[in-house]
């Protein structure tokens, strides 16, 4: 890897700008992809942006299963996308189509239309999960070769009530 | 002309005033992150996003005419690097300077926008063109505020020479007291000029996507965001010299510094003001621009033109 490719793959790393994109979710991962964008979370020290344009963005962030009707709109706007362009898929629906598979309306996940590059499951995703998601989403990037991270929790019961008590 | 390439493409030419520029929007994001009780973006970050959005694919819409749309970034970028070469920064002199230079330079520094408005217009996006017709119409509310606050001391130096201004100012101290509601009315318009909350109207994002950049990426994208954080520096510059121009005779290190300082202080305010105030309408801004903001600016002339008289320094 020559010195251009590693500047530039660090700069990819250190500025991921993000598009939020709702393909059908109810709603809860959507607040929790917008509270991990709040200053309690403060995404911007990894330089991470939220943008409203497709054109500005480099990750895809979809949340909620694949629904017929915004199949099209999906793989339209991932296609407005520049290149390089990764996607996140977050909350179960989002990885697999979730409690909604096999609905009548319903595709199945966001990677039965478009590759996905890093799932993040829950129900509904914490945003420390998806804060995680995204980051071990970009290591993956500077060391292709390592194999993928053994999963490790997230948030744990006993912590959760410290957090919200 | 005894200007050599080194100096316009170098120091303190288009590098230079990139990399202050992107020093400076750190400034301004880091500060912004504090008073947000937030840790903020670390220091590379401007030039991080810079390479990245250089390192990305270009694409130019079919619909978009493809000419206006690469030459606007590429014109807003040398008008506002062209216009830092008369403003005086440090050492007394700026690089080029005639009579008259403070309105070349309010003009070059227009030529930006204008650029915004053809970059939005030959989008020929939907949410590019409503971004694009609001910049205009922006720029007519805070141009003509401006415009009379920059021109006003130079009725009391008697000269539309930046360099001639900052000169009798340092020599005056006591004088830029008259100047206050000047400074205040620049600070509003410079909020205008570089679409920062609360006049950030052409590209509110909750409204219209991405307002006059929607359909830009890659180094296209690059090229606007420099131009944007150059343009920073360059507007912060130009009140610097018109408004506080103290210690502006002093060349080297020492001289270099105070006019960071200058710059930082004034990059802190708009900073302050950002994470202070949220968007506003445009006809509420068009409303405010011309019912509070323009008679404030009469009213700096006035100081100027009875000060003049009185002392006889003026015209």
């Amino acid at each position: 890897m020559g010195i251009v490719n590693k500047l530039v793959t660090w700069s990819r790393v250190k500025s991921p700008w993000i598009l939020h994109f709702n393909t059908g979710a109810c709603n809860a991962c959507d607040i929790e992809v917008v509270a991990s964008i709040t200053p309690r979370y403060d995404v911007e020290r990894f330089g991470l942006l939220l943008k409203g344009t497709p054109r500005h963005a480099d990750v895809l962030v979809c949340s909620g299963p694949l629904t017929r009707q915004i199949e099209s709109r999906l793989v339209r706007i991932y296609e407005q996308m520049a290149h390089p362009k990764f996607v996140v898929a977050v909350g179960t629906c989002a990885c697999s189509g979730g409690v909604f598979n096999g609905c009548y309306n319903i595709k199945g996940g966001i990677d039965s239309a478009i590759p996905v590059s890093a799932y993040i499951p829950g129900c509904p995703v914490r945003p420390e999960a998806i804060i995680d998601g995204v980051v071990k989403l970009l290591g993956s990037l500077q060391n292709p070769t390592e194999a993928p991270a053994t999963p490790i929790v997230i948030n744990p019961p006993e912590e959760s009530e410290e957090l919200h008590g | 002309m005894s200007v050599s390439l080194f100096e316009m493409i170098v120091f303190p030419g288009f590098i230079f005033l990139g990399v202050m520029g992107m020093l400076f929007e750190y400034l301004d994001r880091i500060v912004y992150a504090r008073l947000q009780n937030r840790k903020g973006p670390p220091w590379f970050q401007p030039f991080a996003d810079f390479i990245k959005m250089g390192s990305k694919e270009d694409i130019i819409p079919r619909e978009a005419d493809s000419g206006m749309f690469v030459l606007s970034p590429l014109l807003a970028v040398t008008a506002v690097v062209v216009s830092a070469f008369y403003i005086p920064m440090w050492g007394g002199k700026a690089l080029f300077s005639f009579f008259g230079d403070a309105v070349v330079v309010i003009y070059l520094l227009t030529i930006p926008t204008v650029a915004y408005f053809f970059a939005g217009w030959y989008s020929t996006s939907l949410y590019s063109t409503v971004g694009a017709v609001r910049t205009l119409t922006q720029l007519f509310a805070y141009e003509v505020p401006l415009f009379l606050v920059i021109l006003a001391p130079g009725i009391l130096a008697n000269t539309w020479s930046l360099s001639g201004m900052a000169e009798f100012y340092s020599q005056n101290p006591l004088l830029c007291v008259t100047n206050v509601v000047g400074f205040m009315v620049a600070i509003v318009a410079l909020q205008g000029k570089l679409e920062r909350t609360p006049f950030d109207i052409p590209e509110a994002k909750t409204e219209i996507v991405g307002g006059t950049f929607t359909e830009y990426s890659g180094r296209l994208l690059a090229f606007l965001k420099l131009t944007h954080s150059v343009k920073t520096v360059v507007v912060a510059a130009l009140v610097s010299a018109v408004f506080l121009p103290f210690g502006v005779e002093i060349g080297g290190v020492l001289g270099f510094a105070i006019f960071i300082v200058k710059i930082a202080v004034i990059v802190c305010i708009l900073s302050a003001f950002k994470a202070a105030l949220a968007r506003i309408r445009i006809e509420q801004m068009v409303d405010f621009c011309w019912r509070y903001v323009a008679p404030a600016a009469i009213f700096q002339l006035l100081i100027s033109m009875v000060l003049g008289a009185l002392t006889g320094c003026g015209v």
